[in-house]
């Protein structure tokens, strides 16, 4: 570890404005199991580390049929696997959770923290960017709300201001018929950071697919959609000769890199594999 | 740099620390409060074991700052006796399997496994593979491991029944 | 060998040092805190090859809380043994502590002591390093290439760490001429590391009179004295190391590192205990690996599957420094006139420097990579040639009276029991007819596999061992055993507690280990090599025999008897054909009637002969075949241990070293770039061992089938051989799965799918 300041404001405002007047070396710490990481491994180069734990109303999870699901910049991954409404509704979220990293890590990772840092790779962000999240910010002159979908620049970048601190995820209510999966590819059962992650959204009426959300993960430099996939099963009975079809697509649809978890290739062929699966578990969940 | 003064409960007693805030629970557990069965095996959370348990939850000592822990109650694995001459369940199936071999991914693997057994003293093969799937050992295969949870988590539920019916 | 009933030997007694780690209050290296202690760390190379022009530490000095700082200009320049086995001749002194040159990505060149951890860190950072790179050579092909580079100027040139090994027997083209089908293959491994879950670390602490005591986590406490001792240019009595309980090794603790010479160093400079503790980054860059390699091997077969030649050649990836290299070039090389007989054989075994990290001593030594190779075209013989591949190793197995790697006759035929014992445990006829599809999965293939091993207990020949023990009798009856192995969390010293229990005659509760403390227990080579058992364990039982006629001589005066007629069980001295008399231990050592209390101490001194255990391992696979990924389901291991002394802990030997192995086989690999020499996967996440999710059921079965006259009752080594037999079953339950050959380790994923591609091309 190296030496740095330490803070923690009890109000959004003071964290605000103390990240606004420390300035570059200062960094939010929510869970902080990243950011210990990258200070030992110097990755980092931190000065003050400013908590936001003691700041109240952050820590709920809540659910309501007219405005879905809502949970606070300091919910952990643990306490949305936990969740019951969480794994009633969001599937795909409960799956995504369950996969990131381990019990312990998930006692303390906030999901919040993980979708800030902005990994193409993470876990919690593919079944979010599916379902249709925003993110709610609060910022001294009135905070926003930014679809999940948007939020993203780049790896480890954001459209988050400095002093502008992400509060809340809220999203929609599933529809009646909604089906989703998130599927995870690694070399382990656990313990993996994503090689590639697909999740999936559908919603279905009647054996007829109305809506379809495919959110790839790993496999770009943000958490892609794949929209010409999904058009490719928006409408069809969702038989399997579609689903290989949208699968198909899918690959064509990701721009992936080689490193040393996997090539670009495998990438881009475990799309296929994964999307196809992902869509399939998706329907038999329902069944 | 200003210290701390850090008041917690660890295994059950009460602790004043005066700590730097950049230091880890874990550091601080190992250095300060004198409990060293707490190991460091990688300080990056991969391991799993620095497992202590905070107000009821498993976490990674090392990625948590030792501040975090203010007025909280951590159990390592010292905590685990339930007396001075009492070895826990899971201690004695340990033992009594060869569930240890090198040892220093045992205490944070008894912590796990006693925080499973809390939550659910007969788990499935698979509940108790995913449970301690944050655990690396890399003496056992594991295999005795999962054998001295089941034992453990018999003994504790018949304890358990027994002590009901009484 | 006459049937015994044990009291003690063969159950699973509760090991000794087990109820420290259950309880938390075993001390790890880690765990020593003294009074004004000072933490050290490394500053470390970020270039593969390099001379170092300009070394600038005067900030790093000024720094507040530093202490010390240590580069090539301040220590003192003596070439030293990376492996310190110095009775071993083939060692090649190639180190120092620091010098003008780095010779790999991660290399020290600075040592900073600071009163905290954290200000050390941040000292590195100070620490200005001018260097002029010199060109980097990064793998074998590049490293033997004529003109290449030079890495070391020491050793036989051409980046030759050692004269290349040769062993010829019979007439190879001879046996060739006889064969109906000739098999050609280039098999290649990659750098699994031993990944032992405690980071290396050590605590440094002079005294007054310029003794130094040495806390590390080390297999190989003697050697580490003798090293340090010859560096610091001290007697051997002015070194004392001690080492309580170790986090594991794996063999890569029995190197001498660079920071063990520094933390002393710094110690000294400082006139404060120091404390070096790796970060897992560490053990990684600057731990020690298994050799990657390259091998060429031939093999001719008659019709009927018998060996009749085979030809080899391997190269072993050094890396920076000679290490264990000469060791396992020899071990490894030899390795391959075994296994499946064959009366012509032509090796040829090389170990190269790389500007890579450094490839040491490693569970398997050498071996692992040979056997692999060999196995895995045995079985593409039988496939071939229309042999059951179970058959077929029944058939080419060493058995009795077969010359050994070692050169010695093999004892007993403990690979074919362990073949046949495993076609009838794993069912592998009725597996094998079975269908390859699994209906709850389309895209999945099952397949069934076999791979075997031998491995030697003891490096004898190749080092001239001795195992010592020391047995002492205290007056109140409970006894004390000195041991210099250490104990790295095998249960090796509960075993040897066993050994001399049973021997003696008294309970196991009543004996106690001491050891880890140079100044206090026998001189030990270290703990590696599956020795500690075999060796130790017959010195032990030299001991305690001569220590238990002792204890009868007394008892006898007590008794008034004869000593032949005295025999003692449990700690109880009984008279032939008088059951009313007897006598406590305690009763007979401690003072009575005018006699005193006598303090009873007996020493025995083993020098090994050689044996060798040997394993066939039986293995599942499911490979998905749109994924790519192999999953281990189940795997039975058929091990000979000789003779079984603790049942438990040779069961957790061999589950675990097929943990690790099955890590090498499918997702281990340390991967150093091969542009740069900068290592990609330095760490937990991408370093991929298998975890609890990960490991299939096991259910081990251990044979007393060939117990060997050198080992207690038969006894021989385990530590070794599980790690051997697993990879190329795997492998071959691969092919038996989706009909392709893999011809390397770790089999990924994509390699899978490439395959099954490249085998739909060629259909």
């Amino acid at each position: 570890m190296r030496r740095f300041e330490y803070h923690e404001p009890a109000t959004l405002e003071e964290a605000s404005r103390l990240m606004g007047t420390l300035g570059q070396g200062a960094f939010l710490l929510a869970g902080g199991t990243d950011l210990f990481v990258e200070i030992r491994e110097r990755l980092r180069s931190v000065a003050h580390l400013v908590n936001i734990k003691r700041v109240p109303g952050l820590d709920r999870v809540e659910w309501s049929d007219r405005d879905g699901l809502r949970f606070g910049a300091l919910v952990t991954a643990g306490q949305l696997e936990a969740s019951a409404d969480v794994a009633a509704r969001y599937p795909n979220l409960h799956a995504a959770m369950r996969a990131l990293a381990s019990i312990q890590v998930r006692n303390r990772a906030t999901v919040i923290g993980n979708i800030c840092r902005a990994s193409p790779s993470a876990d919690s962000i593919p079944p979010l960017v599916a379902d249709g999240a925003s993110i709610e910010t609060f910022r001294p002159e009135g905070g926003r709300s930014i679809p999940l979908a948007e939020f993203f620049t780049g790896p480890g970048r954001s459209v988050l201001e400095p002093g502008e601190i992400a509060v809340a995820i809220t999203v929609p209510p599933p529809a009646p018929g909604s089906r989703r999966a998130y599927l995870k590819h690694g070399r382990r059962k656990a313990m993996e950071l994503a090689t590639v992650g697909v999740a999936v959204s559908l919603d279905t009426a009647d054996g007829i697919c109305t809506g379809a959300r495919i959110a790839l993960g790993a496999v770009g430099p943000v958490v892609l959609r794949a929209p010409q996939a999904e058009a490719i099963l928006t409408g069809s009975r969702l038989d399997a000769a579609t689903i290989e079809a949208a699968a198909r697509q899918a690959m064509q649809e990701c721009t992936p890199i080689s490193n040393v978890r996997s090539s670009a290739d495998y990438r881009r062929e475990m799309v296929g594999v994964l999307t196809r699966r992902a869509v399939t578990q998706a329907m038999e969940q329902a069944a | 740099m200003t210290k701390t003064l850090l008041e917690l409960t660890v295994n059950g007693e009460d602790r004043s620390l005066a700590i730097e805030p950049y230091r880890s629970l874990l550091d601080v557990l190992r250095e300060e409060a004198g409990l060293t069965g707490t190991k460091k095996g990688c300080d990056v959370g991969d391991c799993g074991a620095c497992t202590v348990i905070v107000d009821g939850q498993p976490v990674n000592a090392c990625l948590m700052l030792a501040v975090e822990a203010q007025g909280a109650s951590v159990q390592t694995v010292e905590g685990l006796q339930p007396g001075p001459d009492e070895l826990h369940p899971l201690q004695d199936a340990f033992m009594e399997h060869g569930a240890s071999q090198c040892g220093f991914c045992t205490p944070g693997i008894l912590i796990m496994a006693k925080h499973l057994l809390d939550q659910n003293p007969l788990p499935t093969d698979e509940e108790i593979r995913f449970g301690l799937s944050g655990n690396i050992c890399r003496c056992t295969g594991y295999t005795k491991i999962f054998d001295a949870i089941r034992t453990a988590g018999r003994r504790m539920a018949a304890a358990k029944s027994q002590s009901v019916e009484a | 060998m006459t049937k015994q009933d044990f009291r003690i030997v063969g159950k699973s007694v509760k090991r000794q040092d087990v109820i420290e780690k259950v309880t938390g209050e075993g001390r790890y290296t880690g765990d020593y805190h003294l009074p004004g202690l000072l933490h050290g760390k490394i500053k470390r190379a970020e270039i593969a090859h390099a001379r170092i022009k300009h070394i600038d530490v005067s900030k790093a000095l000024a720094y507040p809380g530093v202490k010390a700082v240590l580069t090539h200009h301040d220590v003192p320049k003596v070439l030293h043994y990376g492996s310190p086995h110095p009775r071993s001749a083939s060692c090649t002194k190639d180190q120092y502590i620091l010098e003008d040159k780095v010779r790999f990505w991660g290399e020290g060149v600075a040592a900073v002591a600071a009163v905290s951890e954290e200000i050390a860190d941040e000292a590195l950072d100070l620490i200005e390093v001018e260097y002029e790179p010199l060109p980097a050579v990064l793998d074998i092909d590049a490293a033997q290439q004529p003109g290449a580079p030079l890495i070391h100027d020491v050793g036989p040139g051409g980046n030759l760490v050692i004269p290349p090994v040769h062993i010829e027997r019979g007439d190879v083209e001879a046996g060739f001429a006889e064969a109906d089908l000739i098999l050609e293959g280039v098999f290649e491994g990659g750098r699994p590391v031993p990944t032992y879950m405690e980071p290396n670390v050590c605590v440094a602490d002079w005294d007054g009179s310029g003794k130094l005591t040495f806390w590390t986590s080390t297999q190989t406490s003697f050697m580490v004295r003798g090293a340090l001792a010859e560096v610091l240019d001290l007697p051997q009595n002015k070194v004392r190391v001690l080492v309580d309980h170790m986090g594991g090794g794996f063999g890569a603790k029995q190197d001498l590192f660079q920071h063990e010479f520094l933390c002393a160093l710094l110690a000294r400079q400082c006139r404060r205990p120091v404390k070096m503790e790796f970060t897992r980054k560490e053990t990684f860059i600057a731990g020690r690996s298994r050799h990657p390699f390259r091998m060429w091997l031939k093999q001719g077969f008659r019709k009927d599957g018998t060996l009749t030649a085979r030809d080899m050649k391997i190269v072993y990836e050094s890396g920076a420094y000679g290490s264990h290299s000469p060791g396992v070039t020899n071990v490894g090389t030899a390795s391959a006139t075994s296994l499946y007989r064959c009366p012509n054989v032509r090796l040829d075994g090389r170990a190269v420097y790389t500007n890579t990290p450094i490839a040491g001593a490693y569970r398997g030594y050498g071996v692992v990579q040979t056997y692999f190779a060999i196995d895995i075209q045995i079985d593409e013989a039988a496939e071939r040639l229309g042999i059951d591949p179970a058959q077929m190793r029944l058939l080419n197995a060493v058995r009795e009276g077969d010359i050994a790697p070692s050169g010695h006759p093999i004892v007993g035929r403990g690979l074919e029991a362990c073949i046949s014992r495993g076609i009838e445990a794993f069912d592998w006829p009725g597996k094998r007819a079975a269908g390859r599809g699994d209906p709850a999965n389309p895209a999945i293939r099952k397949g069934w596999g076999i791979g075997c091993e031998m491995h030697g207990s003891s490096a004898y020949p190749g080092i001239r061992e001795q195992g010592n023990a020391t047995v002492k009798m205290n007056e109140d009856g409970s006894v004390t055993l000195l041991t210099g192995a250490a104990g790295l969390g095998t249960g090796a010293h509960t075993a040897l507690a066993q050994i001399v229990a049973e021997e003696l005659g008294v309970t196991f509760e009543s004996v106690s280990v001491v050891h880890g403390d140079t100044d206090v227990v026998p001189w030990d080579i270290g703990a590696f090599a599956s020795h500690t058992t075999y060796l130790v364990g017959s010195a032990a039982k030299m001991a305690a025999a001569d220590l238990r006629q002792r204890v009868l001589a007394r008892a006898a005066e007590r008794l008034q008897e004869s000593p032949e007629h005295l025999a003692m069980v449990d700690g109880v001295i009984t008279v032939q054909g008088k059951p009313g008399q007897t006598l406590t231990v305690a009763e007979a050592m401690g003072p009575s009637r005018g006699i005193p209390a006598e303090h009873l101490i007996a020493n025995g001194t083993y020098m090994p002969t050689k044996s060798y255990s040997f394993a066939a391992h039986f293995v599942e696979v499911a490979v998905d075949t749109e994924t790519g990924i192999i999953e281990c389901r189940k795997v039975v291991p058929v091990h000979d241990v000789g003779r079984v002394i603790h049942p438990i802990a040779a069961q957790g030997q061999i589950e675990g070293g097929i943990q690790q192995g099955i890590g090498h086989t499918l997702t281990e690999d340390y991967i150093i770039d091969r542009s740069t020499g900068r290592s990609l996967n330095a760490g937990l996440v991408d370093y991929k061992m298998p975890l609890s999710m990960d490991m299939p059921d096991i259910d081990t079965i251990i044979l007393e089938a060939a117990p060997d006259p050198g080992g207690p009752w038969g006894a021989k080594g385990v530590g070794e051989d599980p790690i051997i037999a697993i990879g190329p079953a795997i492998a071959n339950a691969v092919h038996d799965a989706i009909g392709v050959r893999f011809h390397h380790y770790p089999i990924t994923p994509e390699d899978v799918l490439n395959g099954l591609r490249q085998k739909q091309e060629n259909a």
